[in-house]
């Protein structure tokens, strides 16, 4: 493929998704993004959106699906969150080591669902859904259904959550990683051959239990970062969710994988997944610019429609395109 | 060991697993029966708590039976049972007929459920991404028309007279018992449900032999609707008010609900109708017996992750016999 074609089939969707909706905008007299706050609150969501589509896809394109990434996000900010309180109290760093301790405490859980599933060989989608239960049940007994507040509201977090530089360079260094893991080493040609073959990976020898295990602690990094940004977004964690009230936030990285995924035909699927995210993102700054027009249910369709349209067209490309060509003589 | 006790103990093993699901809702039934009189509490009125809450789980569950047989996922139908009920009762409140509302409650159910077939069978969409898609429109909608219509706290409501003479066991064991039959006949007896079992169990050799997928796929979604219009209409007979939280776990539950009846989510030739009354019933028994145990507001947390270990514990038994080298997906 040629480079232009790369370049321009990678920038088209961003870039006509940017231009239309700035001419809505413009046509109403908005702005999709006001001010410096706006931006602030753009790439953070930008960051979220990237970060969990790329964890979803992670064990979703292994034929894993995996209920508990919500769950995960959620009691991670919560250990974290406490930790960081009673160690610091709210004083300077907070966020940095809120922030590590995600990490870690995310991995931890990751590893422990796919510890599970290793362990005890029931479809991952099971399993899933017993952690999903676990965890949530373990974020409420800890928070006691309450709201998470007191110890995410700090000067901190504030300081955070105000820089869009921050969550910039948390979109570059997840980038960077995931591509050189999976890209680059030999646990990601591991993945992509048990991805592709599971019994024929396995027959060559490939060692498909650590290979799962490390996807399970690697998704759960990942939505420790992610809980962390929830939190600086919204300035605090609802300990409050159970009977699968968490699974909500992976479902905002369906549409996103999907049009990372196609993105990623022309250079490669993570920056597919950050192309995406960015257009979510706009479409959720052109949300809040028209908070007053579009309630939040309406908001939620449009989401829906689009996922739906974009799945119509990409399940059926070869013959909207036979349909489309002109026929010849 | 000779084959033939191999064979022999393989046979035992299966028996004992196959009346696991039975056996443990036997066991259930009599630690809450049990467990209600220790505590001085009146039995009867647990048991029709127990009834109440079970039954609509039973009726959308042993529905959605038909999709899991085949191998498919449908999470939408929880958010499918608020739609039917919230349009049931905006059609009453229109209309004032009893009639129409409950003609509209299994239409609006139906035409949802074809609705996703047609898209997955169609379109050719991943049916699981559909049935989310759905799960996001349906809910913002009935939120959408609930909030306008009567404000999100309270809801909407039909008469509780109305509905009052239909609000006991013997209606409730009636609509049951009614669908359930229809659902074992078509089920075990048709070459619907024989087909469906081929279909889960190996796809391609079913439409090799000539079966149309899509044709039993809508069968499945139809047989689902009416167990979610029935669902819906159960729920108005307990209570006769809709919020946009009615039904909200549904959804999630019936997943559980299967498995803990003892039928692989993978579907296929082991699918049984009777895994989701079994389940459904097992599953809200344990719910409310760790409810009377865990007697706090913490206590949700912890009898959601005993409830989840017992879950997990039930399907690691009930799948002994079908372990593989590698690890399942």
């Amino acid at each position: 493929m040629k480079a232009s074609k790369k370049i321009i089939g990678t920038l088209a969707i961003p870039v006509i998704t940017a231009a239309v909706l700035l001419i809505l905008c413009a046509a109403s007299g908005k702005s999709m993004i006001a001010n410096r706050t706006g931006f602030n609150y753009f790439t953070l969501y930008a960051a979220i959106v990237m970060i969990t589509t790329m964890a979803l896809s992670i064990n979703l394109n292994s034929g894993r699906f995996d209920f508990s990434l919500g769950a995960m996000a959620v009691l991670a900010s919560v250990l974290s969150a406490k930790i960081t309180y009673g160690l610091l109290s709210g004083g300077a760093g907070s966020a940095a080591l809120m922030l590590c301790l995600n990490v870690v405490i995310g991995a931890l859980l990751g590893l422990v669902s796919g510890g599970l599933y290793v362990t005890l060989r029931i479809p991952p989608i099971i399993t899933s859904l017993g952690v999903t239960l676990i965890y949530e049940g373990v974020t409420f007994t800890i928070t006691g259904g309450k709201y998470v507040m007191t110890e995410v509201r700090n000067a901190s977090m504030t300081a955070f959550a105000g820089n869009w530089y921050w969550p910039a360079l948390i979109i570059l260094a997840v980038l960077a990683f995931i591509i050189y893991l999976f890209d680059h080493t030999r646990f990601g040609y591991d993945y992509k051959a048990l991805q592709s073959g599971q019994k024929v990976a396995v027959n060559t020898g490939i060692r498909e239990v650590p290979n799962a295990l490390w996807c399970y602690v690697i998704c759960g990094a990942l939505m420790g970062v992610v809980g962390f940004l929830n939190v600086a977004r919204s300035a605090n964690i609802n300990g409050g969710s159970l009977n699968f009230g968490s699974i909500g936030i992976m479902f905002t990285a369906f549409l996103p994988m999907f049009i990372g995924g196609y993105i990623g035909r022309f250079s490669n699927d993570k920056v597919g997944y950050l192309m995406a995210a960015l257009c979510m993102s706009m479409l959720n700054s052109t949300f809040a610019a028209f908070s007053n027009e579009i309630s939040a249910s309406t908001q939620s369709i449009i989401n829906a429609v689009l996922l739906v349209v974009f799945l119509i067209y990409l399940n059926n490309e070869g013959l909207l395109k036979k349909i489309l060509s002109p026929r010849k003589a | 060991m000779d084959n033939e006790a191999i064979l022999r103990k393989y046979k035992l093993r299966q028996k004992l697993i196959n009346i696991l699901p039975v056996a443990a809702l036997a066991v259930l039934f009599t630690i809450l029966v049990v467990t209600v009189q220790a505590k001085g509490y009146r039995l009867d009125m647990y048991l029709k708590i127990v009834f109440n809450e079970g039954v609509v789980l039973a009726v959308v569950a042993t529905g959605a039976v038909f999709i899991y047989t085949l191998g498919s996922f449908d999470i939408s139908l929880g958010a499918s049972t608020l739609f039917s009920a919230t349009m049931g009762v905006m059609t009453y409140n229109a209309t004032g007929s009893l009639a129409l509302m409950i003609l509209v409650i299994f239409g609006a159910a139906v035409g949802c459920s074809l609705l996703s077939s047609v898209l997955a069978s169609v379109f050719h969409i991943p049916v699981f991404v559909t049935t989310v898609a759905m799960m996001s429109v349906l809910s913002a909608i009935a939120a959408q028309i609930i909030t306008t219509n009567g404000g999100a706290v309270g809801g909407i409501s039909i008469p509780s007279a109305l509905v009052k003479p239909l609000d006991n066991m013997g209606f409730k064991i009636a609509a049951l018992a009614v669908f359930w039959l229809v659902c074992f006949f078509v089920f075990s007896f048709t070459k619907i449900g024989r087909r469906q079992k081929f279909l889960g169990g190996n796809p391609v050799c079913a439409q090799l032999t000539g079966i149309q997928v899509n044709k039993y796929a809508i069968i499945a979604f139809v047989m689902a609707g009416l167990g979610v219009g029935l669902g819906a209409f159960l729920t108005l007979v307990y209570t006769p008010s809709v919020t946009a939280t009615t039904a909200g776990s549904i959804g999630m539950n019936i997943v559980v609900a299967i498995v803990f009846g003892g039928m692989p989510i993978s579907g296929g030739p082991r699918s049984r109708i009777y895994a989701a009354l079994v389940g459904g019933f097992s599953y809200i028994l344990l719910n409310n017996i760790l409810k009377l145990l865990i007697d706090s507001n913490i206590g949700y947390g912890v009898s959601q992750i005993v409830s989840a270990v017992f879950f997990l514990a039930v399907v690691y038994v009930t799948g002994l016999n079908y372990r593989s080298q590698m690890l399942p997906r």
